[in-house]
């Protein structure tokens, strides 16, 4: 029994977020949790005229991968999927999973060094999508096991996501997105005009820097759900301090009540109510870990709460987030690390944002007297 | 059955398979045999060898009923690669529903399979060159337990019983299955003339000049159990009636009688799927024509359960297959099909070796 709002998602991914084009060859990369989505895209992909095919990728393979096979075995690279990357012309990743837990007691070193064996494959194809010649788009199919880590039950969290998508009720997702887009690229060039931000909320009072920076708009093509924009701020002239609301996870570990003190771009000091020497373990990666590599508004308004995946809370409407580490060179950023962790703030209640000191979003939203003339 | 998984895990990548430290092994299966692809992963890394995951959702119906013919007849390069480049390709046939394509317009399941030919010859060719070692093998599911009129426990039962898997040790019972099927090779390789009789059927081949007989002994096909030759292109001349339902590409035909003139067919008939029958043997020249001849020897395999990989293995029976030969037996007939058709010699059937009496009722007279 075909579920309308995955069809509408399945077309949404093929027509929008990659604009197939007949003849195409579309690669669906997605574990068999996910196969009703996965078939909607094969489905929506014939009916471009495209080559679409899947590849299921079963869940239980890297925890067999890391327990069984020798270093030469771990670190090997199929020349197979190195050739298959020279020919498709787009990928869709369903990130869904059965037991997101799965790899918390893989062995950290060997885990380490099979993410490091298939960074051959990840940077040939970021050079293939930079060049404009392969599309990539990252999608979730809902899973009991991300319901259960939203505290929802799947009904719940199917709609969750589909509302955030933008396919839970019958109309055109298209037509939406497009508006979107529109209204994002609106925000970025005005927000390119602005020198320092300053964000102020409950236990927050920090100034960031973005002046010469590009800002990105986020609108659904390398993401679906999307809705933010970014830029990489200036590496050091943040200052002051910053409180996150949302518990932070990274590699698997949550760390609460987060709070972080910055002079000159660097952080200066951390508190945490849990898992601070998590935090502080994060922090000394190496140099580019203290210093900001993104700061970001999230401005999908279908997102209203924390689910713990970052693909959702960084998109909340009503919030920002900044991420320690590595910057986004093509927007300008210059700073460097192995660790790039989004942290999210929540605005929706008391938070102010300045730009050049002029009030520009209060309470969650952009004030109307900030955006440009044409929205 | 997770113990039993993982001794058909192992004998398929230890004994059919031969993998080596280094071998590049594809591992091809759909979503719904999950637990064995999982297991022969598991066994391939423990040879040594690097395993390639080619799962799939069963999407097929769908491309055939939604696609174009452009789309229907593209070849996915990512195979191409595949079949250049992989030392071991193990397939795990179990679709979720065997009879999933039924409805589908013959034509284009033709056009599929002319599409497929140069890939499927080009991988028949790496094999012959011993450069790729490849098995094809079943599993237990809700379908084709269905197909054989089992529950999924009785099933279950079935095939690790054929695979000879319940046995302490399963390789070594494979190889004293191997050197049995040997000996008949042997016996057959002397002859040049066979004849079938059963009811409705009185069928003479020429399997003599360069043909060879092979003993499917467990490392192509698994389970296995038979020796199986090409006979020569024009010698095939009589009648045959098959009594078990001749099944392909997901359509099943029944009551499949076949008359052969200097060997090719001239009249195909049968109770159903009649269109389907002639849409197959006019699918090309080699269509019409005989590329394999073989008996089913694997007694642990007694009925008749619609799968082909298990059918033709029936201990008493023989079969043929319409189209494509395997050239390792010396076979030249081309073809984008091979339609295995199955007649059971249990009651009454008789084959005569150059005008000699050499089996009856299902069993050589050796």
């Amino acid at each position: 029994m075909r579920d309308p709002r995955v069809a509408r998602l399945g077309e949404l991914v093929v027509n929008y977020s990659l604009g197939l084009q007949p003849g195409k060859v579309l690669r669906i990369d997605a574990p068999p949790v996910s196969a009703p989505l996965a078939i909607e895209i094969y489905r929506a992909a014939l009916a471009a005229g495209a080559h679409p095919y899947v590849d299921l990728q079963l869940e239980r393979l890297p925890e067999l991968l890391l327990a069984e096979a020798n270093d030469e075995q771990l670190e090997y690279v199929s020349p197979i999927a190195l050739a298959e990357l020279e020919f498709v012309d787009a990928i869709t990743t369903i990130w869904s999973e059965s037991n997101t837990r799965a790899l918390t007691h893989a062995d950290p070193e060997r885990h380490q060094r099979l993410i490091s064996a298939s960074q051959q494959l990840a940077k040939r194809r970021w050079q293939r999508m930079s060049a404009g010649e392969l599309g990539w788009l990252g999608v979730l199919f809902p899973t009991e096991a991300h319901a259960q880590d939203a505290q929802m039950s799947l009904a719940e969290y199917e709609r969750f996501v589909f509302r955030a998508c933008h396919v839970e009720e019958p109309g055109d997702p298209v037509a939406h997105w497009q508006g979107v887009r529109e209204e994002l690229r609106s925000r970025a060039e005005a927000l390119a005009e602005a020198r320092e931000l300053r964000i102020v909320g409950p236990g927050t009072d920090l100034k960031v820097g973005v002046e010469g920076r590009r800002w990105q708009p986020a609108d659904g093509r390398y993401n679906m759900p999307d809705g933010e924009v970014y830029t990489s701020p200036l590496e050091t002239v943040t200052e002051g301090e910053i409180s996150f609301a949302f518990p932070a996870l990274f590699h698997g570990r949550e760390v609460t009540g987060i709070q972080l003190r910055f002079e000159d771009g660097a952080v200066v000091e951390t508190q945490a109510t849990r898992g601070q020497e998590h935090l502080e373990a994060m922090l000394d990666m190496d140099d580019g870990a203290r210093r900001l590599g993104e700061v970001a508004f999230g401005l999908n308004y279908e997102i209203d709460r924390f689910t713990q995946n970052t693909l959702f809370d960084e998109k909340i409407g009503g919030t920002m987030h900044v991420a320690l580490g590595s910057a986004f060179t093509d927007l300008g950023g210059l700073n460097e690390s192995a660790l790039h962790w989004d942290l999210v703030c929540d605005l929706r209640e008391d938070g102010e944002v300045y730009a050049d000191g002029e009030l520009v979003w209060q309470a969650g939203r952009f004030l109307e007297t900030a955006t440009p003339a044409r929205v | 059955m997770s113990e039993r998984l993982r001794r058909l895990a192992d004998v398929l990548v230890g004994y059919s398979g031969r993998v080596q430290p280094g071998d590049l092994t594809v591992i091809q299966g759909t979503m719904n045999v999950e637990p064995l692809l999982e297991e022969l992963y598991g066994a391939v890394l423990r040879a040594g060898g690097h395993p390639a995951m080619r799962c799939a959702p069963e999407v097929e119906a769908l491309l055939l009923d939604e696609g174009s013919d452009q789309q229907i007849e593209w070849l996915n390069p990512a195979e191409l690669e595949d079949i250049e480049q992989a030392d071991v390709w193990i397939v795990v046939d179990a679709p979720a529903n065997t009879k999933a394509l039924t409805s589908v317009d013959p034509e284009r399941q033709g056009r599929v399979q002319r599409a497929r030919r140069g890939w499927r010859e080009r991988y028949l060719e790496r094999a012959l060159a011993g450069e790729l070692r490849w098995v094809l093998t079943g599993y237990p599911t809700n379908g084709a337990a269905q197909d054989a009129e089992m529950s999924l426990a009785e099933y279950e039962d079935f095939i690790f019983g054929a695979a000879l898997l319940d046995d302490g040790d399963p390789v070594a019972r494979w190889r004293a299955f191997a050197d049995e099927l040997h000996r008949v090779v042997e016996f057959l390789g002397s002859k040049e003339e066979l004849r079938f009789v059963a009811e409705r059927t009185d069928l003479t081949f020429a399997v003599g000049g360069d043909r060879r007989w092979i003993a499917a002994d467990g490392h192509e096909n698994f389970p296995d159990g038979e020796v199986f030759t090409a006979p020569l292109d024009e010698s095939a001349e009589g009648e045959i009636t098959f009594t078990f339902p001749a099944v392909f590409s997901g359509r099943q035909v029944d009551d499949v009688h076949l008359r052969f003139h200097q060997g090719e067919v001239v009249e195909a008939t049968a109770s159903s799927g009649e269109d389907f029958l002639r849409e197959m043997v006019a699918l090309d020249e080699g269509a019409r024509r005989v590329g394999e001849l073989a008996f089913g020897l694997n007694e642990a395999v007694r009925v008749f359960t619609r799968n082909i990989l298990f059918d033709e293995k029936i201990g008493g029976t023989m079969h043929l297959a319409l189209g494509s030969a395997y050239s390792e037996c010396g076979g030249t007939n081309r073809s984008a099909l091979h339609w295995d058709m199955i007649c059971d010699l249990r009651s009454g059937g008789e084959v005569y070796a150059d005008g000699e009496l050499v089996y009856r009722d299902g069993r050589f007279l050796l």
